[in-house]
């Protein structure tokens, strides 16, 4: 049950085509709002189909706000219901993953299946011949689709299909998935996990923001001969681009398949360290093809509102508050690519989590900017940068690396969820 | 299972070492480091770490480029440096193995994250050393650090923990 707001909010001030006001990342009742529009009724990044391979496997989550758990069924579905007792609002699952076939509540001991439905109440009898126990589960989220095992669920009982919100990303998690000699990813390598004061927003933006590269990872570049140094100094060969929805990448396969040298996403390393897997996908898709992969690499990009592709890293996020957010980072293991995987561990350590080289420098300047914020002007921050020169292809906008094309499209899905009238939900 | 005099030239090792962290002192600490060395901190004990993934788990080579770029004092996470204490307790020599000492410890260190919020961040938990003689003194082969907290959400580990 929500409070009504006296002064309804207008995201057509507060968005505009080239700058959005700084109230989006400090308000709290904008917060609250975000809760109820974007993460608590529409599609949500949840888990991986990987994570929970065996039926009674389960991971416990947050979808916005809302505690969950997300498991896989005895009929081998993947269910992900709210992790609250329908007594007395318990919350159910303490532990981070596990496997049971029941969720019993510890405190009256309420014994509940995985899709959430009541089993179980002890000492029945007290309960009379009106009490319905199809009426008292842990309440299921409205939706759950899997697309080549990435969950998402959704607490809203209609709006767009998942089919529908992805749109043409659906080709962001293949390339995703192909990778693989079996086209399927492998997220058993656990999570790294990140806590910040900064508004959930400064991620997406960070993520897909090619500008900053050169200045707040000076450090990286000068103690590393980083790939990244030639790609930002080489010229604007990568691009930005809005794949629609509010979903972005910046495109590095561009500049990388230019130069046609395989595997420098993966730190140079040569096909002749990885013979099995070459042949393996040499197999699955014929020479060229596969040799255009190993060329153009995994995506950097964002599926809104929280899933960032990061190269050989999946990411995902929740927001905690208006000035805290935490940040979960996973390698991006294949299967059927050992010689792959071992090397993609040791990737991400030394990209991502509290320890790495890179996120930690993203990470301060997110808080350093949710502090500058606190200075009420410029009221707006400028997304202006590219506004001039992006341009139409294939039926996107893209436009040069560093433009804040992406922002922009971010934005534009933001204000329509922001501005979607809930109550008119057939 | 070693003498005083041998736990004690251990513990003063570890407390410079900590020292060290404490303040900053990158080029000295690394100094501290054999050409094997190795410097962990895993999301927990017992996993294994060719399969699950660590926040730190730099081999030497890794340690230098961690250290290198510290010292380019444009690491915005330690630009200026957390401000840092830790306390040591319960050092006590696990394992013997040839030239090397297995040596465990607790710790609990208190962080100023003077970079951007200025929380006084606290971190704990269990290290393990592995020293190795060298000449007259010890250098450090392996440190291994399980903190209590480290398959939580937890800020910035970009100081020498």
């Amino acid at each position: 049950m929500r409070i009504e707001h006296a002064v309804p909010i207008d995201y057509d001030v507060l968005i505009q085509a080239d700058r959005v006001h700084s109230a989006l990342y400090t308000d709290p009742v904008i917060f609250d709002q975000e809760m109820e529009r974007i993460f608590h009724n529409g599609w949500v990044f949840v888990g991986h189909d990987s994570e929970i391979p065996v039926p009674g496997d389960y991971v416990t989550r947050q979808l916005g706000q809302q505690p969950v758990i997300m498991s896989r069924g005895k009929d081998g579905s993947v269910h992900v219901v709210r992790n609250r007792c329908a007594h007395r609002g318990n919350k159910v699952c303490a532990r981070d993953s596990g496997n049971s076939k029941v969720f019993a509540c510890p405190y009256h001991g309420w014994v509940y299946d995985l899709d959430g439905s009541l089993l179980d109440t002890p000492q029945a009898n007290g309960y009379g011949a009106s009490f319905d126990k199809s009426a008292h589960g842990m309440v299921p989220a409205d939706q759950v689709e899997v697309y080549r095992g990435f969950v998402f669920a959704s607490l809203n009982h209609s709006g767009m299909t998942l089919k529908e919100h992805l749109g043409r990303a659906t080709e962001l998690l293949d390339r995703c998935c192909d990778l693989s000699p079996a086209g399927e990813l492998d997220l058993t390598a656990g999570w790294l996990k990140h806590r910040f004061k900064a508004n959930w927003k400064m991620l997406p933006e960070n993520d897909c923001d090619g500008y900053h590269v050169d200045f707040t990872h000076s450090s990286f570049m000068s103690a590393t001969d980083s790939q990244a140094i030639d790609l930002i100094q080489g010229g604007g060969e990568p691009v930005v681009r809005d794949w629609g929805n509010g979903h972005i990448e910046i495109d590095f396969g561009v500049a990388y398949r230019k130069r046609g040298n395989p595997f420098e996403w993966f730190g140079r390393v040569p096909a002749s360290k990885l013979p099995n897997y070459v042949k393996a996908m040499e197999a699955r898709y014929g020479k060229e093809k596969a040799n255009e992969m190993f060329c153009g690499g995994p995506p950097h990009a964002i599926i809104f509102p929280n899933l960032f592709l990061g190269e050989l890293n999946v990411v995902f996020y929740y927001p905690v508050s208006a000035n805290e957010c935490v940040q979960l980072y996973t390698p991006m293991l294949l299967k059927g690519a050992p010689e792959v995987n071992q090397r993609a561990i040791h990737q991400t350590e030394g990209a991502v989590g509290p320890g790495s080289f890179l996120i930690p420098e993203d990470v301060i300047i997110a808080e350093r900017n949710q502090a500058g914020l606190a200075a009420q002007q410029p009221e707006w921050m400028d997304l202006s940068r590219g506004l001039h020169r992006e341009y139409q292809e294939d039926g996107l906008t893209v436009s040069h690396m560093s433009d804040e094309t992406v922002n922009r499209a971010f934005y534009r899905r933001y204000k329509t969820a922001m501005q979607r009238d809930l109550q008119a939900v057939t | 299972m070693v003498s005083d005099q041998l736990l004690r030239q251990l513990g003063d090792f570890i407390h410079h070492e900590a020292r060290l962290c404490d303040e900053s002192r990158y080029a000295e600490w690394e100094a501290l480091w054999t050409d094997d060395g190795h410097y962990w901190v895993p999301r927990a004990e017992g996993l294994d770490p060719e399969k699950q993934v660590s926040h730190i788990n730099d081999n030497r080579r890794r340690i230098h480029t961690r250290i290198k770029q510290l010292l380019t004092g444009t690491r915005h996470s330690q630009t200026p440096p957390s401000p840092m204490r830790r306390v040591i307790s319960g050092i006590v020599v696990e394992a013997i193995d040839g030239d090397d000492y297995v040596v465990g410890s607790n710790f609990v260190l208190l962080e100023l994250a003077i970079q951007s919020t200025r929380d006084v961040h606290v971190w704990g938990g269990r290290t393990t050393h592995r020293l190795r003689r060298s000449g007259s003194g010890w250098l450090m082969a392996a440190k291994k650090v399980v903190l209590v907290n480290a398959d939580e959400p937890i800020p910035n580990i970009s100081f020498l923990i």
